[in-house]
């Protein structure tokens, strides 16, 4: 009686969506190059799922939050002081956040270093970079709806920086300000860049950038010390895809105990009149801060957005090094000096008060 | 390169990068907790105290400990900042190749907090000091103890006793509230005080004969007199010619606000059989108040705004010093700015006062009007201002109305009686000019200066049995039973020595004031209340109260 009723349910749905299991199956198991059985390889999804978990928690902390000047602070302060378990869910966004960020981080250098961004993957390689400046604006606006006193300064430094951007600084800074300085309107801004905007473009992105992947194949690495006779590939489903949800659910151990250890506290609330004595953008904006102090102001912005311009068009620079040099491995060393300055500059920024 | 080197240098670079992220993240959230008050603020030494820390660190932790707890460490104001000194000041030395002073005065605190200073220097509490000159100090010096140093009379098994210092109690008791007059060690063993090194405006002696007598160690360091310090008391005589201690609220070396917020810091000196502020405190719907919500009181927050910050309960600094919605959050460090009566003498005064701050005592209204600069009325609606937060106006003014009309009975019915009674025995010389030779004198004191001061401070901050059984009850008592038999009694035995004319006069007086309606019952009996009484008694508990 029971299998009758299964299989009536099923016909009726099967007359309405004509979607086979076996086509299902055939979508979603593409043949995943073997070195992805090493963990490692896999994390190139994590910051995927971590980005699940900020929509989810995000979502939640929307319910409470209020987007304006009067209201911001005291809506954070309720979701960390009395919303039930707002505490643990804005612990999550936070330490989520951070995870995400350097997931992106682990997930580029994999790639860079592995040369996966060459030919013909250079387009692949700079919808990442957009991921990443998406990633890295959504930070940056999260930080400042909090509208503690660090966000509200840090959000005042982020717009003179783009103020200083030759031509254009001043329609920049006017556009992300709504106005010449800091004002009622601005908070509004970031919340809807935070809440909908980045989110969407990050959403459409990630979608360029799994569609590209799907077209070009996983870039396939081999390993010297591989057996000959070892499978070339294996299915996504279910192998791949238990890799990828045994590293989210770790995430999901580190995250919690991270937000119940070290729960997200309040600074002092926003006060345009008072500058405090100390000025600290979230730790993945160290590097510029640092750089931007090293050099006197349009110099360091100027600097930095050629660094990123660089980034951005390594793979073709990298290919014009490899055909007209005999430097093939410069990419490698380029690469260990950019991150260990990046580290460098981070740690700097981070043990210094000013 | 082969793919297992990238591999190497992947792993190495991940880890380093997810070390360095370990590692700024956990100052980063160091630095938030301490922010939100979670943990101590990490603080840089102040270069000028760099050798201070290193070195008192070892010889005295928690003084350094301390500190590190304080403002003055987060915002860079060190040992030397305070406790510098100029070469010219009394107390200088030099301290490995530093100029400082041992005792800082709220002169030296006035440096950063000069608006503070000067509040508190025009404030009742820093002429705390002024007692030295006063019965109270009579009873410690010569009652309790002797103006002179004098011979044990026999010996203290195991330990050597020279000699008695007559002092001990007044440099262990009232000057440790009230305030020592700070002294140095003179050549002779004597003490150099302000009152010899008649200081300047700028706090430096001026008289250098008394410069040249201050004894000093092998390293140039003069010795405090060690009755006259340590003392932190409120209105502590400096050698600089300041008056005060800022650290007797403010307590060294943390110096910290979430303390001189909290009643137990005031209640060092408030309490006691003659002025049990904090008793009364703690009885009080306040003192319950605080005690169930103290966690609800932010006393770590910087801003401290009543209405603002915190509602949940007053503590003494929120009625008589901290900012409120209504004043702008304005701190007086004048704890006076807000009291109506001052219930400190035998007959309590109305607070108006004049340009010095002092009480004006003339009756003449048009004298009064001239003398005035700041009212009792306008003190009592700076307080009311305070109330308001929690209470309506009709509140506030049939509280003050109760208030008023308990210090006025005491006034009327006990105190002004009281008075006139004692003074007419003492001018018609029916008593010694000497005061705490002759029991009535004893009688006296405790009626005005411990019992009445109980029921009139248990009724300016809402303590029922303070007010009744701990104070008007006990007045009444010592009035009727004690001070009027004594009274008697010394007019019936100066009467029996022949001086009749004087016993008279001052018979008169008692007779005249218990003649008065409120004392009725005394002479009179009142028989018909206690036939009302007795029969509800009987009503209500079946028996008459009577044997």
């Amino acid at each position: 009686m029971a299998r009758i009723g299964a299989r009536s349910i099923g016909d009726w749905f099967s007359e309405r969506l004509p979607i086979s299991g076996e086509a299902l199956r055939e979508l979603t198991n593409e043949p995943v190059p073997y070195h992805l059985k090493r963990w490692w390889f896999a994390l190139g999804g994590t910051p995927a799922y971590l980005f699940v978990v900020q929509i989810a928690t995000g979502i939640l902390l929307a319910v409470y939050y209020q987007p304006t000047p009067d209201a911001a602070y005291e809506s954070v302060r309720y979701i960390t002081e009395e919303a039930s378990y707002g505490w643990f869910l804005r612990g999550l966004h936070k330490w989520g956040a951070t995870f995400m960020i350097a997931a992106v981080i682990l997930h580029q250098m994999r790639v860079y270093f592995t040369g996966a961004y060459r030919k013909p993957r250079e387009i692949n390689w700079m919808v990442g970079m957009c991921l990443l400046l998406s990633t890295l604006m959504l930070g940056f606006t999260g930080y400042c709806l909090v509208f503690e006193q660090l966000s509200y300064w840090g959000a005042a430094v982020g717009a003179n920086i783009a103020g200083s951007v030759p031509l254009v600084g001043d329609f920049i800074r006017d556009l992300m300000l709504g106005g010449e300085g800091y004002n009622p309107r601005t908070l509004p801004r970031f919340y809807v860049l935070h809440a909908a905007v980045l989110p969407a473009l990050l959403t459409l992105l990630i979608a360029i950038h799994i569609a590209i992947i799907r077209i070009q194949g996983v870039t396939e690495l081999h390993f010297e010390d591989e057996p000959e006779d070892k499978p070339k590939y294996f299915n996504f489903f279910p192998d791949h895809l238990l890799s990828e949800l045994a590293i989210g659910l770790v995430l999901m151990i580190l995250l919690t105990t991270l937000a119940t250890i070290l729960p997200p506290t309040m600074g002092p609330k926003a006060d345009p009149l008072t500058t405090p004595e100390i000025i600290k953008p979230e730790w993945f904006f160290y590097v510029v801060f640092r750089w931007l102090k090293l050099f006197s102001g349009t110099v360091a912005v100027v600097s930095s957005g050629f660094i990123v311009f660089i980034m951005f068009i390594w793979p073709f620079i990298d290919d014009w090094i490899r055909r007209k040099t005999r430097f093939t491995e410069a990419s490698v060393w380029i690469g260990i000096f950019g991150a260990l300055t990046i580290i460098a500059l981070t740690v700097w920024e981070a043990v210094v008060a000013h | 390169m082969t793919l297992n080197q990238k591999r190497i240098i992947i792993a190495a670079l991940a880890f380093l990068f997810l070390l360095s992220l370990i590692f700024v993240q956990w100052l980063e959230v160091t630095r938030r907790q301490a922010e939100a008050g979670l943990r101590p603020p990490p603080i840089a030494v102040p270069a000028s105290s760099v050798a201070c820390v290193d070195c008192h660190s070892e010889t005295n932790p928690g003084i350094v400990a301390h500190w590190r707890g304080s403002e003055h460490a987060r915002t860079g104001v060190g040992c030397v900042e305070c406790h510098r000194a100029e070469q010219a000041d009394a107390d200088a030395f030099s301290h490995y190749g530093v100029t400082i002073a041992t005792v800082v005065t709220p002169r030296d605190c006035a440096h950063c907090h000069g608006d503070v200073a000067a509040e508190f220097e025009k404030s009742h509490h820093a002429q705390g000091g002024n007692i030295l000159a006063s019965l109270d100090n009579f009873l410690a010096e010569t009652v309790e103890g002797a103006r002179l140093n004098f011979d044990p009379h026999s010996p203290t098994p195991g330990k050597t006793v020279t000699t008695v210092n007559g002092f001990a109690s007044a440099f262990s008791g009232c000057q440790q509230c009230h305030g020592s007059k700070v002294a140095l060690v003179a050549t002779d063993g004597g003490m150099i005080t302000v009152d010899d090194l008649e200081p300047d405006a700028a706090g430096q002696p001026t008289n250098q004969d008394a410069v040249a007598r201050i004894a000093k160690d092998g390293n140039g360091k003069p010795r405090y007199h060690p009755g006259t310090w340590p003392n932190t008391g409120i209105g502590r005589l400096n050698l600089d010619g300041s008056r005060g201690s800022c650290s007797a609220c403010h307590s060294r070396h943390d110096f910290s606000p979430r303390r001189a917020r909290q009643p137990e810091n005031c209640g060092k000196c408030h309490l006691g059989p003659d002025h049990p502020q904090k008793e009364i405190y703690e009885e009080s719907k306040h003192g319950v108040a605080y005690r169930d919500l103290r966690e609800q009181m932010n006393l770590d927050a910087d801003s401290w705004v009543l209405g603002e910050d915190y509602s949940a309960a007053p503590t003494c600094a929120t009625c008589h010093m901290s900012g409120h919605t209504r004043n702008g959050g304005k701190i007086t460090h004048d704890p006076g700015e807000r009291i109506s009566w001052t219930n400190r003498p035998p007959v309590s005064l109305v607070m108006d006062t004049d340009l010095a701050g002092k009480v004006v005592k003339v009756a003449d209204p048009e004298e009064r009007r001239k003398l005035v600069v700041d009212s009792a009325e306008q003190k009592r609606t700076r307080m009311k201002d305070v109330c308001s937060h929690c209470h309506t106006p009709d509140y506030v003014n049939a509280f003050y109305q109760q208030y008023d009309d308990l210090v006025i009975l005491y006034n009327e019915k006990f105190a002004k009686p009281g008075q006139a009674i004692v003074a007419a025995l003492r001018q018609n010389q029916l008593l010694t000019p000497t005061e705490f030779d002759e029991e009535i004198e004893w009688t006296w004191f405790y009626l005005w200066h411990h019992e009445g001061r109980r029921a009139r401070h248990g009724a300016s901050m809402m303590a029922p049995d303070y007010t009744h059984w701990h104070g008007m009850f006990e007045v009444a008592e010592r009035f009727y039973m004690e001070l009027i038999p004594q009274a008697r009694e010394v007019i019936s035995e100066a009467r029996a020595h022949g001086r009749g004319a004087a016993a008279a006069r001052a018979e008169q007086v008692i007779e005249a004031i218990l003649a008065r309606p409120e004392h009725a019952w005394f002479e009179e009996g009142a028989t018909e209340q206690m036939k009302k009484i007795r029969a509800a008694m009987e009503e209500r508990y079946g028996q008459g109260g009577g044997p």
